[in-house]
């Protein structure tokens, strides 16, 4: 029971933590926490499919960007469209994506997944760029209302002010981190696991593959694309450079690895990691890119299992330090 | 010939050309993949490496040719480099890994170029023997872009050699359609593999000298470039070097008389193409491997 | 009597190269059934061809009564037909108990269920423990099946294919690569858990397959040599002259 309330006591612990957060650290920290939180969230999304099926996407964002598109058009065409609604859409229109794409794609593992991801990828790129009419070209969809949060007759909160969309986005992207968690423990994220170790033998037992895929591709669609929705409001800005970029596709996967693959917080500390060093690198050079490239290869070749895999050694380390100790003393 | 055949001519050889320069760059792409597994997410880096050391050649020397042969050979040092101490070393952590490294790699050497040679267009000039425009028929054709094909070309002999008249290439060709083979054949496989990519990023890097002067050198070399390989690859097989070709000659004339008829719809086409092909056929058109 | 599964002149070639020529495969209903042969002989390809993996190139398979030429190894299980793999085919990275439950999720239909926790499905876990007890590895339930020993690792294997609970269950050389000592272990448990089932076992050890078998089928350069039951097999001049003389050499 102790460890159940420690659980609780710990849930709580930070829960207590991003209520004060803004008031503590201030609004431009505030911010700085929610661009990670969206960032980390998103791939979470991805490590959906990396980390639990196996499943390597250099095209990710096009789900990001769907999300974010269709939240920025919806509230810039359709004048008073209320918030929940349109995070909504965002989820909705990156499912039915999803849904066009997989027929072609779990049908492909390994390398012609990751290519097939790049190619649409970096066509929803071009379309974006192209579909001028849609979505506003080079320029982006930006200046678009944000609705308040509002339940009618009870509610209605103001979304501009930057403190009540701090609590906003850190409660949608809470849920949507609770619900992926969850799904993970669930009998389907048991199967996913089971794909993504040994799907002949999977398939041997009765589950169908490709079905189980699809389910998990287009969760993972969904949830990318609430992420995506989060970032165009609170950017109040979405363009083809931070929606369907080649760089938002790889962002998570190098967040994913540096963090560690193997579990479900990895890709949140990756992702802490990358926005702590871009915060830091970007104050003294503009290598950003350089620096995390340099990272990336260092994290491949001197710990492979990333971040988590090392505090799992670490930890491993000393437990039987303390062993010796302990058995020493005897 | 009248002006408007003239034109479609012109455009022709147009999409000749750069369909010529993207199979420089995706068969170098494709017989990576198709011997070691692993899909160089860097070669387009590597092709645009290329053509900053050709500008720097040039900056140096002054003269064209040596910064045409000098080029290539050093970016292929790098790919070397490159393959011996990093890719080899993730090997054992599999494709995942190595995939993943070469985006590190592209990214280091992407962000490095602009350290060193900043953000601005920088303009190859050609020697005068190269300059100017050709008349055939009532058809005037810049004389450079004849050369181009004519290189693709002379590469492409060389290529043709390699793989079919040596040991090297009949061990490369044999690995293509089945890499377990190798090992069966007991070759000193890491050597083959670090001269295959070696090769693959020289190709890439005559890619990249050849277009330095048409369309000069800055950073957003590589994304154009890049892609259009990745779909070359994509769409005429992993692994195929013929997929790669025909592919290669397709894309180069959908592009150039694309942007002709439907300048604003141009780019789209490529991928039109390419997601007609997988649909039909998921592995490409004459791929057998995932 | 009931033929659970029957080949009809079934034909499979690798780009050109026949590997079976006109299988004509009956297994009854409960019976205990070995597949025997020289190495090459097709066992595993005729498994393949059955378990779904690969579709012949001629021919049908009939399982209970119905065709079934064509359907995946998902459809096959589902219908209840279970299989074990000759090269351990585990969930290495997962516990012993994970790898049973997976099989108990399947017998239980829990396909995609996404609203429960599956360490809440208390009908699952008992059974997976269940399970666990009547193969011997409730002590290790919580080891990575990458780290069993050699035996335990193959006990495990057959025993995924029984936690589906299968009608026929079709074992790819389970004691492949065992000590004598694991061997007879495994060959009583593969008694235990196939009780009351129909089995199709590839065996190369003879001592097993005489002591198991109610029936034997010879497989020779991709076609039955002989069928029937192992005293009769024994006796066969050509089964001697094409495999049993050979393996006493």
């Amino acid at each position: 029971m102790t460890k159940r309330m420690a659980k609780w006591v710990s849930w709580g612990f930070l829960c207590l933590v991003l209520l004060v957060f803004p008031r503590v650290f201030g609004i431009y920290y505030s911010n700085v926490f929610v661009a990670f939180a969206i960032f980390a969230v998103y791939s979470l999304t991805l490590n959906m499919l990396l980390g639990y099926t196996g499943l390597l996407s250099f095209g990710h964002a096009m789900f990001f960007g769907t999300g974010a598109y269709t939240t920025a058009i919806a509230l810039d065409r359709i004048s008073g469209m209320p918030l929940l609604p349109v995070v909504l859409a965002g989820f909705v229109a990156s499912v039915v994506l999803a849904l066009i794409l997989c027929p072609i794609v779990v049908r492909v593992g390994g390398t012609a997944f990751a290519m097939l991801h790049l190619a649409f990828g970096q066509l929803m790129y071009v379309l974006a760029l192209k579909l001028r009419f849609l979505t506003g070209g080079e320029d982006g969809v930006g200046g678009f209302p944000i609705p308040a949060f509002s339940i009618p007759g009870i509610i209605s909160v103001d979304m501009t002010n930057p403190l009540n969309f701090f609590y906003f986005a850190i409660a949608v992207l809470g849920l949507s981190t609770w619900i992926l968690w969850f799904f993970t423990k669930t009998p389907i994220g048991s199967i996913m696991i089971g794909i993504r170790d040994n799907p002949q033998r999977v398939e041997y037992m009765g589950f169908r593959v490709t079905h189980t895929k699809a389910i998990i591709y287009c969760l993972a669609a969904g949830f990318a694309g609430i992420t995506g929705s989060i970032y165009a409001l609170f950017q109040n800005l979405i363009s083809a450079e931070d929606g369907y970029n080649i760089m938002v596709s790889f962002g998570p996967i190098m967040a994913t690895i540096v963090g560690g693959v193997g579990s479900f917080s990895g890709p949140i500390f990756g992702s802490a990691i990358f926005s702590i060093i871009e915060e830091l690198t970007s104050r003294y050079t503009e290598r950003v890119e350089l620096v995390m490239g340099l990272i990336l290869i260092g994290v491949i070749l001197y710990a492979p299992m990333g971040f988590m895999g090392v505090m799992g050694l670490l930890k491993q380390r000393w437990l039987a330090a303390r062993k010796v100790k302990l058995e020493g003393a005897k | 010939m009248d002006s408007t055949t003239a034109m479609y001519v012109a455009q022709g050889i147009h999409g000749l050309a750069y369909g010529m320069i993207l199979f420089l760059v995706a068969s170098g792409l494709t017989m990576i993949f198709g011997m070691m597994g692993i899909l160089n997410l860097a070669h387009a880096a590597f092709f645009m490496l290329s053509a900053y050391f050709s500008y720097q050649a040039l900056a140096m020397t002054g003269n064209y040719w040596i910064a045409l042969l000098a080029a290539p050979l050093a970016t292929a040092v790098v790919g070397v480099l490159v393959e011996r101490f990093l890719l080899r070393k993730v090997h054992a952590f599999g494709h995942v890994g190595e995939l993943l490294l070469t985006v590190g790699v592209s990214l280091v050497i992407l962000d490095a170029v602009k350290a060193f040679w900043g953000t601005e267009s920088l303009y190859v000039d050609l020697p005068e023997s190269l300059k100017g425009l050709i008349h055939v028929g009532g058809l005037e054709y810049p004389v450079y872009r004849l050369f181009v094909i004519g290189l693709a070309l002379v590469v492409l002999f060389i290529m043709a050699f390699l793989l079919y008249r040596t040991r090297l290439g009949m061990v490369v060709r044999a690995a293509v359609s089945d890499a377990d083979m190798v090992n069966a054949l007991g070759i000193n496989v890491p050597l083959v593999f670090m001269l295959v990519f070696g090769i693959g990023t020289w190709m890439a890097g005559v890619a990249g000298v050849a277009i330095a002067p048409i369309l000069t050198v800055f950073p957003g070399l590589a994304d154009q470039m890049g892609m259009d390989a990745f779909l070359v690859v994509v769409t005429g097989g992993f692994g195929s070097l013929s997929g790669a070709f025909i592919i290669s000659l397709v894309f180069g004339e959908l592009s150039s008389y694309g942007v002709q008829f439907i300048s604003a719809l141009a780019p789209v086409l490529m991928f039109v193409l390419m997601a007609i092909i997988l649909v039909i056929k998921p592995t490409g058109l004459f791929g057998e491997r995932e | 009597m009931n033929h659970i599964l029957e080949t009809k002149s079934l034909f499979h070639d690798f780009s050109g190269w026949e590997v079976l020529f006109d299988v004509n495969l009956e297994v009854r209903e409960g019976e205990r059934h070995a597949i025997i042969g020289p190495n090459g002989a097709g066992k595993t390809t005729l498994f393949n061809v059955i378990t779904g993996m690969y579709k012949p190139s001629q021919g049908a398979v009939y399982f209970k009564g119905k065709d079934v030429t064509g359907l995946g190894p998902y459809a096959l299980s589902r219908l209840g037909m279970g299989r074990s793999f000759q090269i351990t085919s585990t969930f290495e990275r997962q516990t012993v108990f994970q790898n049973i439950r997976m099989g108990v999720l399947s017998r239980k239909g829990i396909r995609f269920n996404m609203f429960r926790k599956v360490d809440g499905l208390e009908d699952v876990t008992r059974e997976t423990e269940e399970i666990l007890k009547r193969i011997n590895l409730d002590k290790e339930r919580d080891y990575p099946a990458s780290i069993l020993s050699y035996g335990k690792h193959r006990s495990l294997e057959v025993s995924m294919a029984m936690a589906t609970d299968p009608d026929l269950v079709m074992l790819d050389e389970p004691t492949a690569g065992m000590s004598k000592d694991e061997t007879k272990y495994a060959v009583e448990l593969i008694r235990r858990l196939t009780e009351g089932k129909t089995m199709v076992i590839i065996e190369h050890d003879m001592d097993v397959v005489f002591s198991i078998a109610d029936r034997i089928t010879v497989l020779h350069l991709g076609t039955i040599l002989a069928s029937g039951p192992p005293e009769e097999i024994r006796e066969d001049q050509r089964v001697k002259d094409a495999y049993l003389g050979e393996m006493e050499e």
